[in-house]
């Protein structure tokens, strides 16, 4: 558990040392999302709002996932000798999730600053980007683990984690979808549907990481 | 008699040869039954269908070959994974084709003419993409142990978000497939799947599925004789 703590610890104090990765990130956000304003003018229907948002957030995540989860090849040699591997790819998880809903939740701002926003039923709406938003984590971190040993970097990850996003993606656009009716029901059956992809994920890493830990 | 003399036997693919003649003769000449919509075209269940089975039958060896190297990682598992990976492909674009031709003379009134929305296409595509994707990562990798350990991890992550589509899709949003036999259309399932079609269908299963099996047997030994050739040189 100390330990879980400590590479936490590290990652974030890594993470937030580099201001540059941060801007980055803030920056892309921005200007995709403004080329979507600019493409949309406005007027946007929900459903339209809502296709829109995940497709989005798909990209933002990728490119935060590229930028940010890049394991720091100098300093694995260092990890390999102080943990292992189910516990580096469970403080991983729980960092990158972490991460990946702070960078949703300014994509989240930004996008409604600029575009709207439609969303009537707000619990729904955030618990369902929650609960995506780990399992995107989570998944990217484990698509970019193995682009990372294809040597093919973001194009790799890119083609690799896109058909294996579907089903996450689909499920959370239906909830998302819901929270904008006036008065939503049966979510309950997506919800925990949504939770038990993103705890299906997470076994597969737990399970499959310790393969790719070492060459 | 072991596993592998029973793949390299003889008999199964002459039964198989057989079933596959059997279906050709008997799908295009045996009656069938007249539905409204389908007519003669339900004689593509002999052909489409029968490539689905092929194809999950030869991804699923692919998963379990893909499991038995992370656990024993020799080179005869890594062949086995990723030469039934490819021939599962050639199947999956089979039947997406098959099932193309096929709606567009049965549900050309969608507004679609080659594709339609429907949860079965759908968990089709991403079947092969998530496939393909496989054989590029695979290209990617040069040296063969890392290409085989990394191949062999993505696929089993790959089989169980394609499975996990597939169980969730159909649940969201009440989207009924538009395919015979779901959603109120007329089709085979097991009240009007009639008895002469049986007599068809089966036989064309175990046949296109001994044929993928046969084609993924011989790709397996050409990757052999040519990684020895590789070796030799």
């Amino acid at each position: 558990m100390n330990q879980l703590a400590a590479i936490i610890q590290r990652e974030l104090r890594h993470e937030l040392r580099s201001r540059r990765s941060w801007l980055a990130i803030l920056l892309y956000i921005s200007s995709v999302v403004y080329i979507a304003y600019l493409a949309f003018q406005h007027d946007l229907e929900p459903v339209t709002w809502n296709a829109l948002f995940w497709i989005l957030t798909i990209f933002i995540s990728m490119f935060a996932a590229s930028g940010s989860f890049a394991g720091r090849e100098s300093e694995m040699l260092y990890i390999y000798t102080i943990t292992s591997p189910h516990k580096f790819i469970m403080a991983r998880l729980i960092y990158n999730g972490m991460f990946m809903l702070v960078v949703s939740i300014v994509a989240i701002a930004i996008y409604s600053l600029l575009l709207g926003n439609p969303v009537g039923s707000g619990s729904i709406f955030f618990i369902t980007v929650l609960l995506a938003v780990w399992g995107i984590s989570s998944l990217l971190t484990m698509a970019f683990a193995i682009a990372t040993k294809g040597g093919g970097g973001f194009a790799l990850m890119a083609i690799i984690s896109f058909p294996l996003l579907v089903p996450l993606l689909i499920t959370a656009q239906h909830l998302s979808a819901l929270s904008m009716m006036p008065d939503p029901t049966n979510y309950t059956g997506n919800m925990a549907s949504l939770l038990a992809i993103d705890a299906l994920i997470a076994a597969l890493c737990y399970l499959l990481f310790p393969y790719l830990w070492r060459d | 008699m072991n596993f592998k003399n029973f793949i390299n036997s003889r008999w199964w693919k002459v039964v198989c040869v057989i079933m596959l003649a059997y279906t050709l003769i008997m799908g295009f000449l045996a009656p069938v039954p007249a539905k409204p919509i389908l007519h003669e075209t339900i004689r593509n269940l002999y052909f489409h269908v029968c490539m689905w089975f092929s194809m999950m039958f030869i991804f699923t060896v692919s998963l379990v070959y893909s499991i038995k190297y992370l656990m024993n990682p020799t080179e005869e598992n890594d062949i086995i994974a990723s030469e039934s990976a490819n021939t599962g492909l050639v199947f999956g674009i089979l039947g997406l084709v098959t099932g193309m031709l096929w709606l567009r003379y049965t549900w050309g009134e969608t507004g679609h003419d080659w594709w339609a929305p429907d949860p079965k296409l759908n968990g089709a595509l991403i079947a092969l993409l998530s496939y393909f994707a496989y054989v590029v990562l695979r290209m990617s990798i040069d040296d063969e142990q890392k290409k085989a350990r990394v191949a062999a991890v993505y696929n089993i992550f790959a089989y169980v978000m394609m499975i996990v589509f597939v169980m969730i899709y159909p649940r969201l949003n009440n989207v009924d497939s538009l395919h015979p036999g779901n959603g109120g259309n007329p089709g085979f399932n097991q009240y009007d799947l009639d008895n002469h079609m049986r007599m068809v269908f089966y036989p064309a299963v175990i046949g296109w599925v001994m044929l993928s099996a046969w084609i993924a047997s011989l790709n397996i030994r050409l990757e052999k004789i040519n990684r020895y050739n590789h070796n030799k040189i």
